[in-house]
C-alpha cells in the first residue's frame, strides 16, 4: 500500500457557500421578521388571552403582544437560518470535502452580545415596569401590597358607594371543593356567586379555609393563591360587561378540576340592585358567620354547650383516637 | 457496571415506577362504584331516592369512615355508593337518613338550605321509636347547636343542604354501629337518626354533576378533607343526568 498516496478526504478545503449568502439571509431576515412581527403584534395580538375584560387583562395581552412581537424575529431568524443551510449549503455529490475552518469574528460576536443583551435587557426594564404600573398586574401580591391602584383608598371597610375612591372589597375564600365570596362593605355576606361592577377598581382578599387553593378569574386576568391563615391581595378593574370563568389553579384534592364557577361584571346600578337583594337572601346566615376578618381559623369556633359536652369545640376535622383498632 | 446490568436495572426501575401508578389509580383512587339507576322509577316527572348516612362503613375494609349509602329502588337495600342516574327536567324527592352525630361547619354558609324547593329542608327526628312531626328549617347554627352532621351539597346547582344530626348528647352517644343502619335494632336502624327530606329540580340538560359533603369529616387525615371526604363511594359522589 503506498502510504503517501493522497485520497479526497485531505483535499484542500474550499468555500461551499455562495458569495451573497450574509446579504441574502439578511434581507430575508428583515423582510420576514417584520412582517411576522407586524402580524404577532398587531393581528394576532388584539385576540390573544385574556382579552380585555379588565385592567390586569389588558395589561397582560399588551404584555403578550411585545413579548410575541419581540420573539417572532428571533423565531424567524433560526429558522431561516437553519432552512437556509438545509437547501443551499447541502453536500454535493462527491464532495468529501471539509469545511472552512472557522477563526472567529468580532464583528459577529459584537453584534450578537449587543443584541441579545439590549433584548433581554429591555425586556427586564418592559416587565418590571408592566408589574408595577398595573397595581402587581392581577397577580397576588401578599398581605401587604406595595403596588396599589392609582387615586383609591380604603376608607370605609363598612361600606361602599359607586364613583368613589374607596375601592371594593371582595373575600375570595377557597376551600375544598368550591369558592365562596365575602362583601364586607354590604354587611358581610358570603355567597357562592361572584358579581363586581364595571369600570370600579377591586381589591380581592384571598384566603382558604384548608389547603392551598389557587384563585383564578381567567378573563379578568386575576391570579392569586388562597393559603389558609394568609390574605394574599390582588386588584384589578372590570372594563366590560359579561362573564367570566373562575377556576382553582393550584392542585388541591380529588375535585380539584371541578372547583369553578362563573362570576358576573354588571353595570353599578345592578350591582347594588344585587347586593341589596342578596343581603336580604341571606340575612339568617350572615349572622351565624364569623365577624369580617382578612383570615379564618376553623380550629377555633363559638362552640354551644352541647358541642363543648360532647368534646366538639373545633371546625378543623377531627382526629382518630390513637388507640382506634383501626387506623386510616 | 456491565450493559446487561444497566438494562436489568432499567426495566426494574421503568417496572417499579408502572407498578406505582397502577397502585395509586387503582388502590387509592379505587374504582368507580356502582350507579344506582333510578331513571326507570321516575313517574310524572319525579323520581323518589333515598340516601342513609352512617358513621362508620363496616361493609367495607374501612370500618371506620364515614360514609352515605344509596338505596336501591330494585332491591329495597342500602347499597355501599354514593353514584346514582335520575332522568333530566325531572323533580327529585330526596329523603336521607342521617345516622351519624354532630359535627361543626367549617364554613357555617354551608348551614343555609339553598338550590332546593322552597327553600327549606323538613326535618323530623327519630329516637327510641319515636319519630317527632317534621319541621320545615332555613338555616342551622352548627357551633351553638348539635344540629349537623354533614351536608348533601351539588356545587353545580347551587344545591346545599345540611343533614340535621340527632340534637342531644345522649343521642350522640348511642349512634349506629352497624351500617348500613336498618332493622330495629337500636345499634342499627332503631339507633337515633335525623329523616331529612327536600325537592330538587334535575337540569333539562344531560350531564355528571358531582355531589359532596362540605363538613370536614375525614378524621385522620389532613384538615379533615381527606379519606372518605375525598374517596367515590363515601362522602362524595356523582349524579348523573341521563335520559
Amino acid at each position: 500500500m503506498a502510504a503517501d498516496a493522497p485520497s479526497a478526504n485531505t483535499a484542500q478545503p474550499v468555500p461551499s457557500g455562495r458569495k451573497n449568502d450574509a446579504k441574502v439571509l439578511l434581507i430575508l431576515w428583515i423582510v420576514l421578521g417584520t412582517a411576522g412581527a407586524l402580524i404577532v403584534g398587531l393581528v394576532w395580538g388584539p385576540h390573544m388571552p385574556p382579552g380585555r375584560m379588565s385592567t390586569s387583562a389588558e395589561g397582560q395581552q399588551f404584555d403578550y403582544q411585545v413579548l410575541g412581537a419581540i420573539a417572532t424575529p428571533v423565531v424567524v431568524g433560526v429558522l431561516l437560518y437553519f432552512g437556509y443551510a438545509l437547501v443551499f449549503w447541502r453536500r454535493k455529490p462527491g464532495d468529501d470535502t471539509d469545511a472552512l475552518p472557522l477563526h472567529g469574528n468580532v464583528k459577529v460576536q459584537a453584534t450578537w452580545i449587543i443584541g441579545t443583551a439590549t433584548i433581554v435587557m429591555f425586556l427586564a426594564a418592559f416587565g418590571t415596569y408592566e408589574l408595577v404600573a398595573p397595581a402587581g398586574a392581577g397577580g397576588g401580591e401578599g398581605p401587604q401590597p406595595i403596588w396599589k391602584p392609582v387615586g383609591t383608598t380604603t376608607s370605609s371597610l363598612t361600606s361602599w358607594t359607586p364613583g368613589t375612591s374607596n375601592i371594593l372589597q371582595v373575600q375570595v375564600i377557597g376551600q375544598q371543593w368550591a369558592w365562596t365570596f365575602r362583601y364586607p362593605q354590604f354587611g358581610g355576606f358570603e355567597t357562592t356567586q361572584l358579581v363586581l361592577p364595571v369600570n370600579e377598581p377591586v381589591q380581592f382578599n384571598v384566603t382558604s379555609l384548608d389547603v392551598i387553593h389557587d384563585f383564578w378569574a381567567i378573563q379578568l386576568g386575576v391570579k392569586a393563591d388562597a393559603n389558609p391563615g394568609l390574605n394574599n391581595v390582588a386588584y384589578t378593574t372590570p372594563q366590560q360587561i359579561g362573564s367570566f370563568e373562575v377556576r382553582c389553579d393550584e392542585l388541591c384534592g380529588i375535585w380539584h378540576g371541578s372547583m369553578y364557577t362563573t362570576g358576573q361584571v354588571v353595570s353599578d346600578a345592578n350591582f347594588m340592585a344585587w347586593t341589596k337583594k342578596t343581603a336580604v337572601q341571606l340575612a339568617d346566615v350572615t349572622k351565624l358567620l364569623p365577624p369580617y376578618a382578612l383570615t379564618y381559623d376553623p380550629t377555633t369556633i363559638p362552640a354551644g354547650k352541647i358541642m363543648q359536652d360532647l368534646g366538639l369545640t373545633s371546625a378543623g376535622g377531627g382526629y382518630y383516637n390513637p388507640a382506634d383498632p383501626v387506623q386510616p | 457496571m456491565s450493559l446487561p446490568a444497566r438494562v436489568a436495572t432499567l426495566v426494574v426501575a421503568f417496572l417499579a415506577v408502572v407498578a406505582g401508578v397502577v397502585y395509586v389509580v387503582f388502590g387509592l383512587i379505587g374504582q368507580k362504584p356502582a350507579v344506582e339507576d333510578f331513571r326507570s322509577y321516575a313517574s310524572n316527572g319525579s323520581v323518589d331516592v333515598t340516601m342513609m348516612t352512617a358513621p362508620q362503613t363496616t361493609v367495607s375494609n374501612k370500618p371506620d369512615w364515614v360514609t352515605y349509602f344509596i338505596k336501591n329502588p330494585a332491591t329495597g337495600q342500602f347499597d355501599h355508593t354514593t353514584y346514582f342516574e335520575v332522568p333530566p327536567n325531572t323533580t327529585v324527592h330526596m329523603t336521607i337518613l342521617g345516622y351519624d352525630g354532630c359535627t361543626p361547619l367549617r364554613n357555617p354558609l354551608w348551614g343555609k338550605v339553598m338550590g332546593v324547593a322552597g327553600g327549606v329542608e323538613n326535618v323530623s327526628y327519630f329516637n327510641k321509636g319515636k319519630t317527632t312531626p317534621a319541621q320545615p328549617v332555613q338555616v342551622f347554627n352548627s357551633y351553638a347547636n348539635c344540629s349537623v352532621q354533614h351536608t348533601f351539597a351539588i356545587p353545580g346547582l347551587g344545591i346545599n343542604v345540611p343533614v340535621a344530626s340527632p340534637p342531644t348528647v345522649e343521642e350522640n352517644n348511642n349512634l349506629c354501629t352497624i351500617s348500613p343502619c336498618v332493622g330495629n335494632n337500636v345499634a342499627s336502624g332503631g339507633a337515633p337518626h335525623s329523616i331529612v327530606t327536600f325537592s330538587f329540580r334535575t337540569p333539562n340538560t344531560t350531564g355528571t354533576y358531582r355531589w359532596q359533603c362540605f363538613i370536614p369529616c375525614g378524621g385522620g387525615f389532613l384538615d379533615g378533607n381527606g379519606g372518605p371526604m375525598g374517596t367515590p363511594g363515601y362522602m362524595m359522589g356523582q349524579m348523573e343526568v341521563y335520559a
